[in-house]
């Protein structure tokens, strides 16, 4: 069956969604997403959902602050509870050269208006008791960052772009993209050939296969992550606590348990998704070493997803030079929800003007091809 | 009106899972997220097995056709580790290198 479409978005993770929601509201008609599995099944329904501005990047802490502003209007405007709270985020601060990394990079952030502060040891004991501080020397705490409940933003995303006429498809793969000879593409399903002007590659790990339909090649490498998560406990833990350093991160949901991960530097890339016991050891190990009244707490489930990793941990964002009506955004690296919103925007202003309100040229996919990149040093995992 | 509990560990009553699926959320995968059935301490070893028996025995007319897909996709989720819930402490006292 062959069906047209003024625009086709591949991937229903938190990016698809809210470009799909973005476009929409730009006026834009016939809006096809194509998700191969159920809403959620990438990268997004795996994640911790942490929303936070604390970057060493000027562009990234400006994408990040952008997206907290429209994140915390955003359960009115979809008209979706999407759970975000803002408990901050405090970065535990182990040795001198992290302390001159994070400190270095705060009156940065403070210019840009981001509100993160340095506190002692004394002040993190109050704002999260229980913390063992043996070995803390500071930490930069930033009240405005916080996080979401995945599925619900995803879902709101779906009611919301629904409401505004866009179809999704469901358990739809897309399984090849050609360009034709008058400059649409098809994008071709099992059953079904979308013809279209513009297509939309926001397929998370798989993008770069995608891509690859079109002869463009793009340098990510996806690297499984895991989590876990314990049984409900009493709420006492406001902040999301995360370490640089030993790339651990956890807070507590909204239902009371304890989300959290920690990345393994040995990782081979791979597209696995399976989860190990050496993760829960690990995992285990640095709860306990820095919330040691957690080690009460029961674990009563573990995952793990991708990150889609590019060469400098940035995303990719925007299209391809000589492929007009063709854009993507992937790479995100492990911070692709927390960016989502302000990616959303950017990009359907890309995708329906042409230029964007906050530039984005930096995170083109043509970088690569230069010289060296530069890596942001507040990556975790 | 009596009350019928379909997952006892995170309190949720059947009609909670007929609202879902009025909303559209159809398959398991997603009504267990959005419901939080299969979610407790029991990980679903109570009600996913329930939860599927209603799902085979509805008509799809009750959910958005879309979200439902064929009768295939009605499968169990992935069962996650541990299969019992786990102290912290006790698994960050276990060996390394146990095989
Ligand atoms: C354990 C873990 C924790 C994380 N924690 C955080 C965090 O705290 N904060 C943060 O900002 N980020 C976090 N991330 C990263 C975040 O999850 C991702 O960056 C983000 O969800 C990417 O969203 P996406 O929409 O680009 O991709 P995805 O959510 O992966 O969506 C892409 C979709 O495309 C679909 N697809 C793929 N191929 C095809 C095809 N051929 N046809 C049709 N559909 C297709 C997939 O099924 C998928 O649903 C975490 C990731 C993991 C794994």
């Amino acid at each position: 069956m062959t069906k047209t479409a003024d625009i086709v978005v591949i991937g229903g993770g938190v990016n698809g969604l809210s470009c799909a929601y973005n476009l929409a509201k730009r006026g834009v008609k016939n809006i096809v997403v194509l998700e191969k599995g159920y809403i959620g099944v990438g990268s997004t329904g795996r994640c911790g959902a942490g929303v936070r501005q604390q970057w060493g990047l000027e562009e990234n802490i400006i994408l990040a602050r952008e997206s907290v502003k429209i994140f915390e209007n955003l359960s009115g405007e979809l008209g979706f509870n999407t759970f975000f709270r803002q408990g901050g985020y405090l970065i535990l601060i182990t040795d001198e050269h992290e302390h001159e990394i994070v400190a270095g990079t705060l009156p940065l952030q403070n210019r840009l208006g981001v509100p993160t502060r340095l506190l002692d040891t004394k002040e993190i004991a109050e704002l999260v008791p229980g913390l063992n501080l043996d070995g803390v020397i500071a930490a930069a705490f930033c009240p405005t960052d916080g996080f979401c409940y995945p599925y619900a933003v995803l879902w709101g995303y779906a009611e919301a772009a629904r409401r505004r006429g866009v179809t999704i498809e469901v358990n739809t793969e897309v399984i090849n993209v050609e360009a034709r000879a008058d400059g649409t593409y098809t994008v071709s399903t099992g059953t079904t050939a979308y013809q279209t002007p513009v297509v939309v590659n926001m397929a998370g790990a798989k993008t770069k296969d995608i891509a690859a339909y079109l002869g463009i090649t793009i340098p990510t490498q996806p690297f499984r992550h895991e989590i876990a998560v314990t049984e409900p406990l009493k709420p006492f833990l406001d902040p999301m606590v995360i370490s640089l350093k030993k790339g651990f991160y956890f807070s507590q949901s909204i239902r009371g348990e304890i989300v959290g991960g920690i990345g393994d530097e040995h990782e081979p890339s791979s597209y696995q998704t399976g989860s190990s016991p050496e993760f829960l050891l690990r995992y285990a190990k640095a709860i306990r070493d820095t919330f040691p009244a957690l080690g009460k707490a029961r674990i009563i489930r573990q995952w793990a997803g991708l990150y889609d990793v590019s060469p400098d941990a940035r995303p990719i964002l925007g299209g391809v030079d000589g492929k007009p009506g063709y854009f993507h955004a992937c790479g995100f690296s492990g911070h692709g929800f927390m960016l989502s919103p302000v990616v959303a925007r950017l990009m359907s202003e890309l995708i329906t003007t042409g230029c964007t309100s906050i530039p984005i040229d930096g995170l083109n996919l043509a970088r690569f091809d230069g010289g060296p990149v530069t890596k942001d040093p507040y990556v975790v995992g | 009106m009596a009350k019928t509990i379909l997952c006892h560990c995170e309190d949720i009553e059947i009609d909670e899972l007929y609202s879902a699926l009025e909303q559209g959320y159809g398959d398991l995968e997603t009504l267990k997220r959005y419901t939080g059935i299969g979610t407790g301490k029991c990980q679903g070893k109570c009600c996913i097995v329930q939860t599927l028996r209603l799902l085979a025995s509805l008509q799809t007319s009750h959910t958005r056709e879309s979200m439902m897909g064929d009768p295939d996709l009605i499968h169990l989720p992935t069962i996650r580790p541990p299969v019992l819930p786990m102290r912290i402490d006790d698994i960050a006292d276990m060996e390394e290198d146990t095989p």
